[in-house]
């Protein structure tokens, strides 16, 4: 064995009121893809924090290249070769890619900022690593995918031959996952570098990584040769217990009223080009329709037209046989919608507000909330809160913590539980369980099809095409911004499927040439 | 959140005694005696009935400023603007008081306040929909409206409405007698005005901590597309904190001079405003702390005369007091979580030990 590039020994993260990491010892080496999996709160993003010098450990040490940390700072992880992407995205979006990728270290022409230089270094970059990506574009402009790039190729640039992926593929698509994979196993066998991946999903540790790292409840609890393991292995040790999906149970008895009619709908997105162009769609109460596709083919803003945040130009949306022309999200919700966004963080929760503002809200002024629809009443919030976040498990220190400071998965538990408990027959999800643990997945997957089975009509996107699977009853597959084709989950294969993602037929046509 | 709140009372409490501190050291390296100085300051702020009316005048005026503060920036918008709020309320109900001198108070002080509210309430709003519609920045926009309306109003009281009395520079007519609020301790600024304005505080305490459209204000100023994911209006929300900000500006404009100088003034403020505005920022726009923080600031403010008068020690320390509090509760946030830090540390440590 050659000497380990990064030693965790014996280190302990305690906070105030949870111990994120117990005494963690670990040894990663050099030129190894090290996958790092457990459920959410077990600990992980919180031991590469560490490692990124985001947190002080309370006790143990950490030893990079032989040399122990003393003073814990990113900026101090930088200069010893580490780079780490995050869950959440570090991007000026009003930056340009070019302009985010050389910030911090940019070059200059004089006291200018020197931008034919800088978009050179980022071409530079392209042609070494084949992370396509366009210098000039505005990040607030490109896909989340697209952003990951951005984010990577920022480390690159630094130096990094230690690099920490958060939770890499919970925004991208199969197809992007692929890509992004094949960049792994490219920087890592010609460029020799380290990769350490945090990860849910255990089919992809099992598809990029060399050795696998288990947590749960601050403590690693195992660590093992990628071969020698299975995801059933994995799973019952990430979780203490054999979760493995079991088919849902569907009730089917639904009256067949439309109550979602999307009619030849045309949308801008942010730049003002079609983004969705010509879809029309229908949903029944008691199907869950989904909508699968590659990431920034139009989902984005079919989800926002119909829900009223964004601009329509031209078509009808009905929810319940109403046409909502005009209406905004309050008017569109009143009709009986509820919404669960894919971008929880930024429009999903207001995260300096605690957890008991952000279940009550759009229900403030019913009762038993309030009286006459002006005075608050607390206690009842609270009282409803503590309810909710007993029957939805979510784990925090209570309901007055600030909704910012909880995991991805508890996040999301809290948007589901407020969505839901609107009791709308019409539902709007979005990437319902991105970045969210197998424990979590499954309990919001059993929501879904609860609702589904009280004859709501559920219209899902997800970039997930498992999800897709388990929960739908019909699927549409989307292509810049076009339906390609209409299928039963049960008639198609998730092979086939992918094909249409990536627009079908052409791709047919380009082969016959 | 609890423990948070008795964090925050701790560092607060440990910021201020150490900007008295910083000031007593200042006192002595040039060459006075703090405890003289601090004494000095005490008797100015409380030594007499008069002291005393003067200090809370100074509390209650800061207190609604730094309410009117908080709410506009609750709801999301930061509200710089309410000097020329509250020049606007003053020029207008001054105008009208003078007008309707002849008719009941019943009748003629209600018209004053609603011109009073109102001026100031549609002052503020130009800048709310700029901000809300257009994405205009609300800080320059109202920075460089107050100029706009404290030179109106010069020019106004230079002008149009100059009055004819002899021995008035840039005032408009004296307002009328029956319409003017008594002092309440003679000698002093305290002024029947306090009811009001602790009535207003009050009023604005209720809607924003206690009332439904406070809790949706707060968090449209939290997260402005989740606000209007959730189906609320966050455009009128906002302008709506920005209207009551303003209408509050305008009111103290109407007491101030309806209290203390019987007519409109050009220099009836020495911008009042952006004290309380200062009081509202250190406490992180909570209305329980910025009413708690009033006192002590008035306190502050109203002793330093005196202290300058009787221990030639410059009024200006005050503004050195002021800033090292201000200075140290910007700080807190980090310097707490070091000693939490440490304090963790030193337990595992013991706990290993």
């Amino acid at each position: 064995m050659p000497e380990p590039i990064v030693r965790f020994f014996h280190t302990s993260m305690q906070f105030p009121g949870v111990l994120a990491n117990d005494d963690v010892s670990l040894d990663i080496y050099p030129g190894e893809v090290f996958a790092l999996v457990g459920e959410n709160g077990a600990g992980k993003s919180t031991l590469m924090n560490i490692l990124y010098g985001l947190n002080k450990p309370t006790g143990g040490t950490v030893t990079v290249k032989g040399q122990p940390i003393r003073s814990f700072s990113p900026s101090e992880a930088i200069r010893r070769g580490i780079g780490m992407v995050h869950q959440h995205f570090m991007l000026v979006p009003s930056f340009t890619v070019a302009q985010n990728i050389v910030l911090g270290d940019e070059p200059r022409r004089g006291i200018f900022y020197d931008k034919a230089r800088a978009n050179q270094i980022v071409e530079e970059l392209v042609a070494e690593f084949g992370l396509k990506v366009n210098a000039h574009d505005r990040v607030q402009d490109i896909s989340v995918g697209l952003q990951q790039r951005v984010e990577i190729l920022k480390t690159l640039r630094r130096g990094a031959d230690i690099l920490i992926l958060d939770e890499p593929t919970a925004v991208l698509t199969p197809q992007e996952t692929d890509e992004l994979f094949e960049v792994i196993r490219r920087i890592v066998s010609e460029k020799s570098m380290t990769v350490i991946i945090i990860t849910h999903k255990l089919y992809e540790v099992m598809a990029i990584s060399d050795r696998v790292g288990v947590m749960r409840q601050g403590k690693l609890v195992g660590v093992c040769n990628t071969k020698d393991v299975n995801e059933r292995i994995l799973s019952s040790m990430m979780v203490g217990k054999d979760v493995l999906l079991d088919a849902l149970e569907r009730i089917d008895d639904h009256d067949s009223t439309i109550a979602i009619q999307v009619e030849d709908l045309h949308v801008s997105d942010n730049r003002g080009l079609p983004a969705v162009r010509g879809i029309s769609l229908q949903v029944e109460r008691g199907e869950v329709l989904g909508i699968a596709g590659i990431e920034g083919n139009g989902q984005s803003e079919l989800i926002e037209a119909i829900t009223g945040l964004r601009r329509r130009d031209s078509g009808r949306v009905l929810i319940q046989g109403t046409d909502t022309a005009g209406m905004n999200p309050g008017q569109i919700r009143a009709l009986g919608l509820a919404h669960v966004p894919e971008d929880r963080l930024s429009t999903g929760v207001s995260a300096q507000a605690d957890i008991t503002d952000n279940l009550v809200v759009g229900k403030e002024s019913r009762k038993p909330f309030s009286s006459l629809g002006l005075h608050l009443h607390k206690k009842a919030m609270k009282a409803y809160a503590r309810e909710v976040f007993e029957r939805y498990d979510i784990r925090a220190a209570g309901i007055d913590t600030a909704v910012g400071s909880l995991s991805g998965g508890n996040m999301q538990k809290v948007v589901v539980a407020r969505e839901f408990s609107f009791d709308t027959p019409v539902l709007i999800i979005s990437q319902p369980t991105r970045g969210v643990d197998i424990g979590a997945m499954d309990f919001i997957h059993q929501q879904i099809m609860a609702k589904r089975n009280a004859s709501c009509a559920i219209l899902l996107v997800s970039a997930d095409l498992d999800e897709l699977y388990r929960l739908s009853d019909r699927l549409v597959t989307i292509y810049e911004g076009r339906l390609t084709g209409e299928f039963r989950p049960d008639k198609i294969g998730k092979q086939e499927i992918s094909h249409y993602m990536t627009g079908g037929g052409r791709e047919e046509e380009r082969h016959a040439q | 959140m609890r423990s948070e709140r008795w964090k925050y009372i701790l560092s607060l409490t440990v910021s201020i005694a150490l900007g008295l501190l910083i000031g007593a050291l200042i006192m002595a390296a040039t060459g006075h005696d703090p405890l003289d100085g601090y004494s000095a300051l005490l008797r100015g702020a409380f030594g007499s009935k008069r002291s005393w009316g003067n200090t809370l005048y100074k509390t209650f005026q800061l207190c609604i400023t730094g309410l009117a503060t908080a709410v506009a920036s609750i709801a999301g918008i930061f509200n710089v603007g309410g000097e020329g709020q509250m020049y606007l309320g003053a020029i207008a109900s001054s105008y009208l008081g003078a007008r309707l001198a002849g008719l009941s108070p019943w009748i003629a002080l209600p018209v004053c306040f609603l011109a009073a509210i109102l001026s100031g309430a549609l002052y503020a709003w130009i800048p709310a929909v700029l901000k809300v519609k257009l994405k205009i920045n609300e800080v320059i926009t109202t920075i460089l409206m107050n100029s706009i309306a404290i030179y109106l109003c010069s020019y106004l009281a230079n002008g149009p409405l100059k009055t004819t009395e002899r021995g008035i520079n840039s005032g408009t007519d004296a307002i009328g007698k029956a319409l003017r609020f008594n002092r309440l301790i003679p000698g002093s600024n305290l002024s029947e005005t306090v009811f009001y304005i602790a009535a207003i505080s009050l009023l604005v305490w209720y809607l924003m901590s206690r009332t439904t459209t406070g809790y949706r204000m707060r968090l449209t100023g939290q997260n402005e597309r989740f606000s209007r994911f959730i189906g609320l209006r966050a455009d009128l929300l906002g302008i709506g904190g920005m209207l009551i900000s303003g209408a509050m500006c305008g009111a103290l404009g109407m007491f101030e001079c309806f209290a203390l100088q019987s007519r409109f003034k050009t220099d009836f403020s020495s911008e009042f405003y952006f004290d309380g505005m200062l009081v509202a920022m250190i406490m992180r726009y909570k209305p329980l702390g910025i009413i708690l923080m009033s006192f002590f600031f008035g306190a502050l403010k109203m002793g330093a005369t005196t202290m300058q008068s009787s221990t030639k020690i410059s009024s200006e320390l005050i503004l050195i007091i002021q800033s090292v509090i201000i200075f140290l509760m910007a700080a807190e946030e980090g310097f707490l979580r070091r000693v939490q830090e440490h304090r963790v540390r030193r337990q595992t440590v013991q706990k290993e030990g």
